[in-house]
């Protein structure tokens, strides 16, 4: 072990040696091609001196035309030690720098070289005016005619261009040096450096790309004019507005959250524990809308309700007068998109409550009501909890549907936007956006430490075979009623988006036509194709970063293993504006310039999306035997044949949901998304935002309909290739 | 008979130390274990759960890294060698088929990662299922076959691979009683005729004796004894190994003297002369004498060495076990051709007897075990 540690060190003194050859030889070369290309500069610009009537003009045109330098004239080259005569020539700062510093022994070697007709360069640079870092050169003013020395040149020479090559190959060797460290220590000290490099590889990818960016809107959030300040939490904490959409989100939340949670109670009771006819219709239902692209049930909700809806009109021709913008607009919406979240939840729940606690209760001759008031809620509570929690935090942090439909009703989400986009205040936006994520950390946490540990059943168990029927025939027909009036609805909802793609103008003119449907494919071409690559790029790297990592959190150990997966999971708690607010705040500067690139919203996504796959593979390769893989490695494979020829066959299942839900996540982004695109990369659900707000309903629902087909598809496929390995699946189990 | 093949493996003071992740704590699991397995020998490390053999078994296949000492497979030190580049191959407790694949693509995954070309795989793969009796099982799935096919599927893909090293990590644990026996004698059979070293990790006691060529008993991480089977059984360095590999009672002694490679005991009064004793006994010192239920026999009350009271007698075809209550605990005689000889009722007043030629004599350690 030691004698391992010494090879190391020797290795990284030699690297580190040679690697300081290189730098300096570099760094050298470059500084004395930039000084003598300077001193070439000076020689010219000195062997142009005028006769002395056209001093004055040759110094103005210098000041005029010359970019990279400026010019001062001493006419009387002054004693070592004496104070000038009279004030230079030239460019006043220059001017007024070489009259304060005459004195100086680097100025006074300077005019004794330029009284020998030397050009002589200050080995410090200096600070003139508000420039710093300015290289001085003095240069004789010889007189072509009479060869007489008339005085010195004082050049400054601007070094930005030094300064920035000397700032990036510093950056570029302090970087390779770490990598290299990295690489020699996992080659040197670890027996399996591919587990070593993984390792590496996700610490860098968390800590550059979850920690910094937040870190980044935190610090930005504190910063005024360049100082630490706390004005920004000041003005946001005493302004009324931003209060009240803190308020307006905490209501919308509350809100959607408890009727979603209600809805999806319902469907997970009807589905689990009666036997309703048309289950399989009302799950599917039931989980439809939360694959759906953002703005679809929001835009059929406008063509229905907005304004100029169709049923709007009909109303007011009865007299009845309501806006569907603000807040009850806002819960129908988000609790028709966000009910399958609180219904998958529950139905989870229900399902993995065994029949027999109920039928022990029957048996006791407790009523149906009473056994359902007094066995099964009870045992769904931390289920209802949990769901409502997990609701509440979606709805806080969603941004497409209030984007929309909020009309008066002021959100924390869309305020940070306004402030990053609307008013250029990007601090403000930050703090909005952190300031959003205490409710939804809350939530979180207390889902997390708080309602898990008060759960008395799994929601991994297998569903039972039983139902133990609880309801009345009554009963049960009006809970399936209630449900199929909501599944009626989704349909209608989505069928109002189809029609909106059939008709000329939604609103006003109700022709049949398919001009809406050609024009919106012209012009969405380039948003289509970029959002369809930029999903596709993503989604590999996602899906195989996820399987990577849960199998490094669930088979080895190693030091930092809690804080790798606390950076892994952190965006999943993050509020979609605050992950695109410190993307643009922390890669618009040095070091790492990637606003405008495709590769900051592909980062976004995998970033963003590889909680849920870690999830599953982490659920998934629980199930698997461990020795599986160590037969693997014990007849010869290595850790990357191992993960190729056994994890990843037998992880399938979660690997491919892992990679549809990354596909259709990043199809149907928006909320950080809208912050990260440019002109070369635009997104399709911000353009079929950008035609919402222009009324443009019909170009709206035709490129709805379009990522709804293609979200779908992905589903589909998805389902398929799962389904083609059923066997397998439980052969592992 | 060892093959060419087949190597010796050696542990130099090899020490396992595991942080207790709860605790903090560090435990040691293995405390110096030296020891030497012979090429085409078959060993097994038998001892209760948490003994650290598990531990050693994964140290040599290379999962684990000792935190001291030495491994040696040959002459080669694979102290830091990992598990892919060392030359054993591991049969799991849970088997760990590939559920992915079927029969003979299990087989045949060793071979394709030393890159053996296919048609030669495709006759090697035939060749060790026929060996383990699958010939006809190739295109099954792992899940349609029974423990003990998969047992075997399991062997025949550690064994393909030509190992220096078999390592056997209890893999009969997961099998019926029947088909324990039927395995135990087929895994001697293959190792044998392979002349294969092996290493074969067990608490069974029967397993360990019926297999091995030698055996090393383990307690915490130590190892207390090594031995022939026969070694262990009837020469037991304590009443720890005594009362591990078989059934023992222990009657309490005094050594009056050891001569002649033989100690005099004295019991109740009764002086027995015992062929084997520890050696750490001296004259005076108060002992245990070790008795196998075979060596015990029941007399009328009075006449024996300790009296007692029959609690139950379990009829087995070929003996009858019969369990006699006394101060000393509850002790089990084994009475053999049992329809010759007689059997005491239960409630009934007896007496234990030893043959004091297969007995030993052992130092009392039972209050620290």
């Amino acid at each position: 072990m030691n004698k391992r540690f010494i090879n190391f060190l020797l290795t990284m003194l030699f690297v580190v040696l040679v690697g300081a050859w290189i730098y300096t030889s570099v760094r050298d070369e470059f500084l004395k091609q930039s000084r003598t290309a300077q001193r070439r500069t000076v020689e010219t610009v000195a062997a142009g001196y005028p006769e002395p009537e056209d001093v004055d003009e040759w110094l103005k045109r210098l000041a005029d035309e010359a970019t990279e330098y400026k010019v001062a004239l001493v006419s009387e080259i002054p004693m070592p030690g004496e104070k000038l005569n009279e004030t230079p020539k030239g460019d006043s700062d220059l001017a007024k720098l070489t009259e304060s510093s005459a004195t100086d022994p680097e100025f006074s070697k300077g005019f004794d070289n330029a009284a020998y007709e030397e050009i002589y360069r200050a080995s410090k640079n200096w600070t003139v005016g508000t420039k710093e870092e300015q290289a001085i050169f003095f240069a004789p003013a010889v007189s072509l005619k009479t060869h007489d020395i008339e005085g010195a040149l004082v050049f400054a020479f601007n070094t930005d261009g030094e300064q920035g090559f000397m700032r990036m190959i510093n950056t570029l060797f302090f970087g390779a040096f770490i990598l290299f460290a990295v690489v020699i220590w996992q080659l040197m000290m670890s027996r399996d450096p591919i587990v070593g490099f993984a390792l590496a590889g996700l610490f860098l990818m968390t800590l550059v790309f979850v920690a910094y960016p937040l870190f980044e809107a935190l610090r930005l959030s504190f910063i005024e004019n360049g100082k630490f300040s706390l004005s920004i939490w000041k003005t946001i904490l005493n302004s009324e507005g931003y209060m009240s959409a803190l308020w307006g989100s905490l209501k919308l939340g509350c809100w959607t959250a408890t009727f979603s949670t209600l809805v999806g109670f319902l469907f997970a009771f009807v589905v689990a524990r009666t036997n309703a006819p048309c289950k399989k219709l009302i799950s599917t239902m039931g989980v439809l809308p939360v694959i759906s692209p953002p703005f679809s049930l929001t835009l059929s909700i406008i063509l229905l309700f907005g304004n100029n809806g169709l049923i709007t009109r009909w109303l007011r021709v009865v007299g009845l007068n309501f806006s569907i913008y603000g807040l009850p607009g806002l819960v129908i919406v988000q609790t028709m998109g966000m009910f399958p979240i609180a219904f998958l939840t529950l139905s989870g729940v229900l399902q993995a409550i065994d029949s027999t606690y109920e039928e022990a209760s029957l048996n006791l001759s407790a009523s149906r009501f009473k056994t359902f008031s007094s066995i099964t809620l009870p045992l769904a509570i931390p289920g209802l909890l949990s769901a409502w929690l997990l609701v509440f935090t979606t709805s806080l942090a969603d941004f497409a549907n209030p984007l929309l439909l909020a009309g008066d009703l002021r959100v924390l989400s869309l305020e940070s936007y306004i402030e990053v986009t609307g008013m250029n205040r990007l601090g403000h936006g930050a703090a909005l956006s952190i300031l959003l994520l205490l409710p939804t950390l809350t939530a979180f946490l207390a889902q997390r430490f708080w309602v898990a540990k008060r759960s008395y059943v799994t929601v991994t168990g297998k569903p039972s075979g039983r139902i133990t029927e609880l309801t009345t025939p009554l009963v049960r027909r009006i809970l399936t009623g209630i449900i199929f009036t909501i599944v009626f609805i989704l349909i209608l909802l989505y069928g109002t988006i189809f029609a909106g793609c059939f008709v000329k103008n939604w609103g006003i003119d109700y022709t049949f036509s398919l001009e809406n449907i050609t024009e919106a494919i012209t012009r969405s071409k380039d948003a289509l194709f970029d959002t369809v690559t930029l999903a596709a790029i993503a989604t590999p790297i996602a899906g195989i970063t996820a399987m990577i990592a849960a199998l490094l959190i669930v088979r080895r150990k190693f030091h930092g293993k809690r804080l790798l997966e606390m950076l892994l999971m952190t965006p999943f708690a993050l509020p979609g504006t605050l992950v695109g607010i410190s993307y643009i705040l922390a890669f618009n500067h040095a070091p790492i310039i990637l606003v405008g690139t495709a590769a900051i919203i592909i980062i976004n996504y995998v970033i963003r999306e590889l909680p849920v796959g870690i999830e599953g593979g982490i659920a998934s390769l629980r199930q698997i035997d461990p020795s599986i893989e160590e037969a693997a490695t014990d007849l010869g494979a290595d850790q990357a044949t191992v993960f190729k020829t056994v994890v990843l066959p037998l992880v399938r299942p979660a690997f491919l949901s892992s990679l549809s839900y990354t596909f259709v996540r990043s199809m149907t982004a928006v909320s950080a998304v809208i912050f990260l695109i440019s002109a070369r990369w635009y997104h399709l659900t911000v353009l079929i935002y950008n035609f919402s707000e222009n009324l443009r309903f019909g170009l709206a629902s035709v490129l709805s309909t379009v990522l709804i087909i293609i979200v779908f598809g992905a589903f589909g496929i998805m389902r398929l290739l799962v389904r083609e390995n059923a066997n397998l699946t439980k052969s592992v189990n | 008979m060892a093959n060419n093949k087949s190597k010796s493996v050696t542990f130099e003071k090899i020490t396992k130390i595991f942080r207790d992740p709860q605790s903090k704590q560090d435990v040691t699991a293995v405390n110096e274990v030296s020891f030497r397995l012979e090429p085409g020998e078959l060993v097994t490390l038998l001892g209760p759960s948490g003994c650290g053999k598990s531990t050693i078994l994964r140290m040599l296949s290379g999962f684990e890294q000792p935190t001291s000492g030495k491994i040696f497979i040959g002459d080669n030190d694979v102290t830091f060698t990992p598990p892919n580049k060392r030359d054993t191959a591991m049969v799991f407790q849970s088997y760990g088929l590939f559920p992915h694949m079927d029969v003979f693509n299990n087989v045949a995954y060793g071979l394709r990662l030393r890159k053996v070309p296919e048609n030669e795989i495709a006759e090697k793969v035939q060749r060790f299922l026929e060996m383990v009796g699958l010939g006809t099982m190739g295109k099954r799935p792992p899940s349609r076959l029974s423990g003990g096919q998969q047992q075997r599927v399991a062997l025949a893909r550690s064994l393909i691979v030509e190992p220096s090293v078999l390592l056997l990590d209890e893999p009969l644990s997961n099998l019926d009683a029947l088909l324990r026996e039927q395995m135990r004698v087929e895994i001697r059979r293959l190792q044998k005729s392979l002349g294969i070293t092996a290493m074969y990790v067990t608490h069974d006691r029967v397993e360990a004796m019926s297999l091995s060529d030698r055996i090393i008993v383990m307690k915490s991480g130590n190892i207390i004894q090594v031995g022939t089977p026969s070694d262990i059984y009837r020469d037991p360095v304590d009443t720890f190994v005594s009362g591990f590999v078989g059934k023992v009672a222990f009657f309490p002694c005094e050594v009056k003297g050891i001569e002649n490679n033989s100690c005099v005991v004295d019991i109740k009064g009764k002086i027995f002369t015992a062929p084997r004793y520890s050696d750490k006994l001296k004259v005076g010192d108060k002992a245990l004498v070790m008795a196998r239920p075979e060596s015990l026999s029941i007399g009328e009350a009075g006449s024996g060495v300790e009296d007692g009271v029959v609690t139950a007698n379990i009829y087995l075809g070929n003996s009858v076990e019969t369990w006699v209550k006394t101060d000393l605990g509850n002790v089990l005689v084994q009475i053999d051709n049992p329809d010759v000889k007689k059997i005491w009722d239960e409630g009934e007043k007896v007496s234990l007897s030893f043959d004091p030629t297969l007995t030993k004599v052992l130092v009392d350690d039972l209050e620290k075990v």
